[in-house]
């Protein structure tokens, strides 16, 4: 089950991918975001960190030891956010 | 060109023992943070990581790190090894590679962990199959107490140095075999077009990664030839992209994509950067840059931009300045010419024989042409050229498959990637499709979308008209998200 904030994130990756295919509600947060799985590669990457620039305002970088876990699922991802973003 | 090719072999490094190659931005690399490299410090490491290398014939150099890859790279060459590189990094690609060449090893940098690994190697993938290659970790070469070299080795001009495979849609990809020869003699003539007369050190950041021809020839090979000191990092985020500009000294130089200035772009634009970088050149490869971009980030980085066009077979091959013309100059020492049916053809002194251009171009003067168009079957997706056609067949192999198609919407300014329409028996997921096209298909010509319908809009002769399959696509999506 996704929660309300992994929900949220899920629409902002199906908005920033065109995952026309696909329903957010229908990503399972535990599923891997790369490779397997949603078979997500560095560019949607990119694409991702803009679209959580412009909706939390958390820049992301990957020097961090932090954001290499935090792209791995939905649920890991949005845990993230959560714990980045100011407000 | 220099006259030293008069000789026989020519030095793996034209530059002083005490002029700098590289800069330690990567927090994962054995060396200090900061530190640069000179180039009697360089040999020294080539010389600890060659004394890894087993005997074999080639290595597939799969290096992440831009430095230990020029390391890993140059090694090879003074044993007389010739250096693999893949298209990506998948383990079907080396799988291929192995069965290809046979006598093959695997040189990694993994330990390092230096950018997160986007790429898909399928777990399956990878649990499945017992590897057999032999995978030679040049970590094991002791980096921080190599000794210094003050003698730079000579390499011989015919030996074969790499094989640079393109970027194709399928697994076949085209190996473009590189002699030292031709190395160093477009090494020295990308330093002329692509630099000018700049003759001080110069401090690069590249994007894009080091065994693609494009990152190869501008942060790989230049700063073996001319005053060029390269960052050993590889940053996607713009954020990162940022911070290692800034970490570097000046005068600096980008190396980059148009998807990476995209993105830096559009970042300051939600929250501006907030100390200024002057960087001296960008420049910019791998698809067409709008004029827009190339003027926005001119005034960002109060830079000159050069963009820059090239193919596999030769590399670079022209450049403009997109924010102020159009038209594409070539470089010194590279020729087009029309042949019959108006193909264009083009020739350099470094490669024996001559490549189609298959694009759509327009000479103006013998130094002078337009790029009206790519090629209606040669696509771009994320930096990616393939073959249209190609990809369809892979497509039409699948074996449950009654029919299908695969194009580019063209629907938004994003990142272009393909969609597919496909008639399947009720029985078969449209997931069961995706990991067999992923099996036969580079990463960025998978689908994004598949969509089942009933039927395609097949005339008599068996096109499809791309106007219907558009509608088809539309309509799909519409019932979709009713």
């Amino acid at each position: 089950m996704q929660s309300p904030a992994e929900l949220k994130m899920a629409e902002l990756l199906v908005e920033a991918l065109n995952l026309e295919d696909i329903e957010a509600k229908d990503i399972d947060p535990e599923e891997l975001l790369f490779g397997d799985g949603l078979g997500l590669d560095s560019i949607d990457a990119l694409e991702i960190a803009l679209a959580i620039s412009q909706e939390y305002g958390v820049q992301v970088k990957a020097e961090d030891e932090s954001t290499r876990d935090a792209f791995s699922t939905l649920r890991s991802l949005s845990a993230y956010i959560e714990s980045n973003k100011s407000s | 060109m220099k006259n030293h090719l008069n000789h026989n072999c020519y030095p793996l490094v034209d530059r002083s023992l005490d002029s700098y190659i590289a800069i330690i931005l990567s927090l994962y690399s054995p060396l200090k943070l900061n530190t640069k490299v000179n180039i009697s410090q360089f040999l020294g490491h080539v010389y600890a990581v060659a004394e890894l290398l087993p005997p074999h014939k080639y290595a597939i150099n799969l290096c992440e790190n831009r430095y230990l890859f020029m390391v890993s790279f140059c090694a090879l060459l003074i044993k007389n090894q010739i250096n693999l590189l893949p298209p990506n990094k998948k383990l079907m690609t080396q799988q291929w590679l192995i069965e290809k060449y046979k006598d093959v090893y695997v040189l990694d940098d993994s330990k390092l962990g230096e950018s997160i690994n986007f790429t898909s190697v399928s777990e399956s993938e990878a649990s499945g199959k017992e590897s057999k290659q032999f995978v030679v970790n040049i970590l094991k070469a002791d980096f921080v107490n190599a000794e210094k070299i003050k003698n730079i080795p000579n390499i011989p001009l015919n030996q074969l140095a790499a094989i640079a495979f393109t970027s194709g849609s399928t697994g076949e990809s085209k190996p473009n075999e590189k002699t030292w020869q031709t190395i160093v003699e477009s090494s020295q003539n990308n330093a002329l077009n692509m630099l000018g007369n700049r003759n001080e050190l110069m401090y690069q950041l590249a994007t894009v990664p080091p065994q693609h021809m494009w990152g190869l020839e501008t942060s790989v090979l230049l700063p073996l030839f001319t005053s060029i000191c390269v960052a050993d990092v590889k940053p996607l985020f713009p954020q990162d992209i940022y911070d290692a500009l800034y970490a570097l000294p000046s005068p600096r130089m980008l190396v980059s994509s148009p998807i990476h200035l995209r993105a830096i772009m559009k970042l300051n634009i939600l929250s501006p950067y907030e100390a200024p970088i002057k960087v001296a050149l960008t420049l910019c490869a791998t698809s067409p840059l709008s004029k827009d971009l190339a003027k926005d980030i001119e005034i960002l980085f109060s830079s000159t931009l050069r963009e820059i066009y090239g193919c596999s077979e030769i590399g670079s091959m022209a450049v403009r300045e997109t924010s102020k013309e159009d038209v594409w100059q070539l470089f010194e020492g590279v020729d087009f010419s029309y042949q019959k049916n108006n193909m264009i053809m083009a020739r350099t002194q470094y490669l024996p024989q001559k490549i189609e251009i298959f694009d759509d171009v327009k000479l103006i003067d013998e130094n002078h042409f337009i790029l009206k168009g790519r090629s209606s079957d040669m696509i771009d997706v994320a930096g990616k050229r393939g073959s249209l056609q190609e990809i369809n067949n892979v497509l039409l192999g699948f074996p449950e498959l009654v029919d299908g198609v695969i194009f580019i919407p063209k629907n938004n300014s994003k990142v272009e990637r393909l969609v597919a329409l496909v008639v399947l028996p009720d029985s078969i997921e449209v997931a069961i499709l995706k990991n067999y096209l992923k099996k036969y298909l580079d990463d960025a010509f998978v689908p994004r979308v598949i969509l089942k319908t009933n039927s395609l809009p097949r005339q008599e002769n068996g096109k499809l008209p791309l106007a219907e399959i558009k509608n088809i696509y539309k309509d799909l999506l519409k019932i979709k998200f009713q």
